[in-house]
């Protein structure tokens, strides 16, 4: 009985454990800012250890607009919208496009960023593979390994559109141009803007070019990027939407993007 | 090489949290273990159950599984318990620090009951009639005789354990937590060097498990001083 006695302390002791948890109220406007910090240019953590991007840019600027304080969390994609739904953090400004799946599970604001989607592969490898529309030749695809990341609206895209691609999943956009270079894949899709940034214009990234032209089919890749948040929060997303919009209005997202590209992305 | 600096702080960091996680877990696998194996050995029928309950899952299912279920379902159904007494609450939360140490305690804790209850087992019956003889209580038993007896037998592949702890501290960076898996990612997305940063985290693991291992060793040698002098 003794024993069961300590067992019984010790359970009480976890309980205690457990009770190290952070209650959030309504009272103060903080939002928490769910994103991956390892996107870059997008969202990501310089050698400062200072979170930075685009997306981070929008976040700040949506927040002195609407006047709230926002906390950024880092989640793995795979995660994001799960993480969203559990009260994780309120809002997810992560280069999320806005597509009819996701609407199904979560709200969007008005879009701050246009989505589209780009194959990258080996430099005149005499690919046949868009007619002259830019429509993709659906045959030709057969066979070829293309690596896309996971959840995305490119693995959608490929497996709606082409399954006669063989397609390989991965975790990080980096892992893309890994197996790129090592040949495990034929192609890449991602978007055009990161593979520019981080791949093609990099030593690694030398043998390889734009192998599409940019795919934008609207039933995948949405309207564009937005900032994500949970259902019933109308009032919230109300204010999301002014404060989009005064940001495209008053120039401040190309002032943004123009820090990191060399064109407006919106 | 040249990539990595300014890394090394974010690296030394990313250590720490490591070290932290560890720190923090052994202690909650020690507590899980000896008391699922207190369990597994009483009378008592329910303990018992709940105890094998315990080992049966944790020990089943993957330890990825468990860090996100534990993570996500949390949250859920704190928020939801919180809520029924006050509306105003708007989330309740584990930080990750704490969802992921309690989680990885509580799946290696479950082979660590095992292996404890093996010692216990191990521990000869003529020592605990000893100490009833003595007119020990069974509370006093298990501090003064079965423990000190115990952890002799059990260090051996609690070693192992402890192995297992730091390396599932790895997994933490997938609900967030910024340890140096996390930093390496982020170093990457900066740098385009993936293989100097994952180096560097085999580096940091090799020597955290390196520590551990001469820990071990040199534990083992005290534990059994008094067997080589009989030898």
């Amino acid at each position: 009985m003794k024993m069961i006695k300590k067992c019984l302390v010790s359970l009480s002791f976890i309980a205690a454990v457990l009770a190290v948890v952070v209650v959030g109220t309504a009272s103060a406007e903080k939002l928490r800012v769910g994103m991956e910090c390892t996107y870059a240019p997008f969202n990501f953590k310089n050698a400062n250890g200072e979170l930075m991007g685009y997306d981070v840019d929008v976040a700040k600027g949506v927040a002195g607009l609407i006047g709230a304080d926002m906390e950024f969390v880092c989640q793995k994609w795979d995660g994001m919208i799960p993480a969203l739904l559990a009260n994780k953090f309120d809002l997810v400004i992560a280069s999320m496009s806005i597509t009819e799946k996701r609407l199904k599970k979560m709200d969007f604001s008005d879009t701050y960023r246009i989505s589209v989607g780009r194959l990258v592969g080996k430099k005149n490898a005499g690919w046949k593979l868009f007619d002259g529309t830019g429509r993709p030749i659906v045959a030709n695809f057969a066979g070829l390994k293309v690596g896309l990341e996971r959840a995305t609206t490119y693995s959608d895209w490929f497996e709606n559109e082409l399954p006669g691609a063989t397609v390989v999943l991965y975790d990080s956009n980096e892992a893309l141009y890994l197996d790129l270079v090592n040949g495990r894949t034929d192609m890449i899709m991602t978007n055009p803007m990161k593979a520019h940034l981080r791949f093609l214009s990099k030593e690694d990234g030398a043998g390889f070019e734009f192998v599409s032209p940019q795919i934008d089919e609207k039933k995948y890749f949405g309207i564009g990027v937005g900032i994500g948040l949970r259902k019933g929060n109308d009032e919230l997303k109300g204010r999301l939407n002014a404060a989009v919009e005064t940001l495209t209005l008053m120039g401040w997202l190309e002032k943004y993007a123009l820090q990191y590209f060399p064109f407006a992305i919106h | 090489m040249e990539a990595l600096n300014g890394w090394w702080d974010d690296f030394f960091w990313g250590s720490v949290v490591v070290a932290d996680v560890f720190v923090v877990s052994l202690i909650l696998t020690v507590l899980f273990g000896l008391t699922g194996a207190a369990a597994k050995l009483s009378k008592n029928r329910v303990a018992q159950s709940i105890a094998n309950g315990y080992t049966i899952i944790f020990r089943g299912t993957p330890e990825i599984l468990v860090l996100l279920l534990f993570y996500f379902g949390s949250a859920i159904a704190l928020t939801a318990i919180a809520q029924i007494s006050n509306p105003e609450i708007k989330y309740v939360d584990i930080p990750p620090f704490w969802a992921g140490s309690i989680a990885i305690a509580l799946i290696v804790g479950s082979y660590a009951t095992e292996t404890f209850r093996g010692a216990f087992l191990g521990v000869e019956p003529g020592q605990i009639e000893a100490a009833r003889a003595l007119g020990l209580s069974n509370f006093k038993t298990f501090i003064y005789v079965r423990i000190p007896a115990m952890w002799r037998l059990a260090l051996p592949p609690f070693g192992n354990h402890m192995l297992s702890l730091i390396k599932d501290t790895a997994l933490i960076s997938i609900i967030g937590l910024e340890e140096t898996l996390f930093v390496a990612e982020q170093a990457i997305a900066t740098t385009g060097k993936p293989f100097t940063m994952f180096i560097v985290v085999g580096a940091i693991y090799l020597g955290f498990s390196t520590i551990i291992t001469l820990s071990v060793v040199v534990l083992e040698k005290y534990a059994n001083q008094h067997l080589k002098i009989a030898r």
